[in-house]
């Protein structure tokens, strides 16, 4: 493990959200979707797919899937061995769903989604919002899109910057050098080297640290 | 939602049983709608977490806000977003590098 190998990314804190809010929608009958951008797989993340995955985990929470889904797809079965939605049909399907109880969407990294694509996700989002007044959504991303993703979803955004804290980067350090493959090499010396060599490092940014290997998984 | 499936095929039938959606047809819908599984990804990155590891952000004033605000306030704030430098972009290069 040394510097060069070290990669952030703002993936983990976008993960404790969707956990925590996980945990209280089991309890209280409210629903939580979560769509996790990737430079790896940009293109396959186009907005259909983006919108079509949220729809999924929804209505997998529900009883039986909705008449306006369930017609959608029985006309649209009949061409083509299933034709897809567009972006309009897959925004006009989410207030029918998302207004029966309090729905949690979270989206991480929409920096790393392409570019074209984002404004029209973007843009999407801040429909679903307007008629869907049950629904919460949390984004992260790096500052250069923050313009974007204001003037698109308007007074309804609120934008909260997130700065390293020295305690989390500790703590996820010492979590993985004691996961360390090697131990026989590792002492206290090479570990307090190793921290202080990232530190120096590290700057201002909200991410952790992770390595590549974990990154692509 | 079983109600508002029942009213909406209501317009369509009056007759009030109906109950066409096979688990088979369940299956092909989703499919359907998406072929992403981004359920997969965060049990990828839920397993590379270590414990207590952003959980400060939950305890911020904005998350909490947020998180119990209600949509009908005319002040309420819908969406949350979060934002961060990358930093100098050196990380970020060899990133984009790598996932090519």
């Amino acid at each position: 493990m040394n510097q060069a190998t070290l990669l952030l990314t703002g993936h983990d804190d976008s993960s404790v959200v969707v956990d925590h809010l996980c945990d209280r929608a089991i309890e209280n009958d409210m629903a939580v979707a979560c769509f996790y951008y990737d430079f790896a797989s940009r293109e396959a993340q186009s907005p259909t797919n983006m919108l079509g995955s949220l729809l999924k985990q929804l209505l997998s929470g529900l009883e039986a899937i909705p008449a306006e889904v369930w017609l959608k797809f029985q006309g649209q079965k009949k061409v083509i061995g299933g034709r897809g939605l567009l972006l309009p049909d897959f925004v006009k399907m989410f207030p029918a769903i998302l207004s029966s109880r309090r729905t949690f969407i979270c989206i991480d990294a929409l920096d790393e989604c392409i570019p074209k694509y984002r404004l029209q996700v973007l843009n999407a989002l801040g429909q679903i919002l307007q008629t869907s007044p049950n629904t919460r959504m949390f984004i992260t991303g790096r500052s250069h899109i923050r313009g974007a993703v204001e003037r698109e979803l308007g007074g309804r955004v609120i934008s909260l910057s997130i700065k390293p804290k020295d305690d989390d980067i500790v703590t996820y350090l010492r979590a993985r050098l004691r996961q360390d493959t090697t131990p026989e090499v590792m002492d206290s010396e090479l570990e307090d080297d190793i921290m202080n060599s990232i530190l120096e490092e590290i700057p201002e940014t909200y991410v952790t640290v992770r390595s590549p290997e974990t990154l692509h998984k | 939602m079983s109600r508002a499936f029942a009213n909406n095929i209501d317009s369509f039938n009056h007759n009030n049983v109906i109950t066409f959606t096979a688990a088979d047809d369940e299956s092909k819908i989703l499919a359907w709608l998406s072929p992403l599984e981004p359920q997969v990804r965060h049990q990828d990155i839920r397993n590379q977490r270590v414990d207590s590891v952003g959980d400060w952000l939950l305890g911020t004033k904005e998350f909490r806000n947020w998180y119990n605000g209600c949509g009908k306030d005319e002040s309420d704030h819908a969406a949350l977003f979060c934002y961060g430098d990358a930093g100098v972009g050196k990380s970020y290069i060899r990133y984009e590098r790598s996932s090519v």
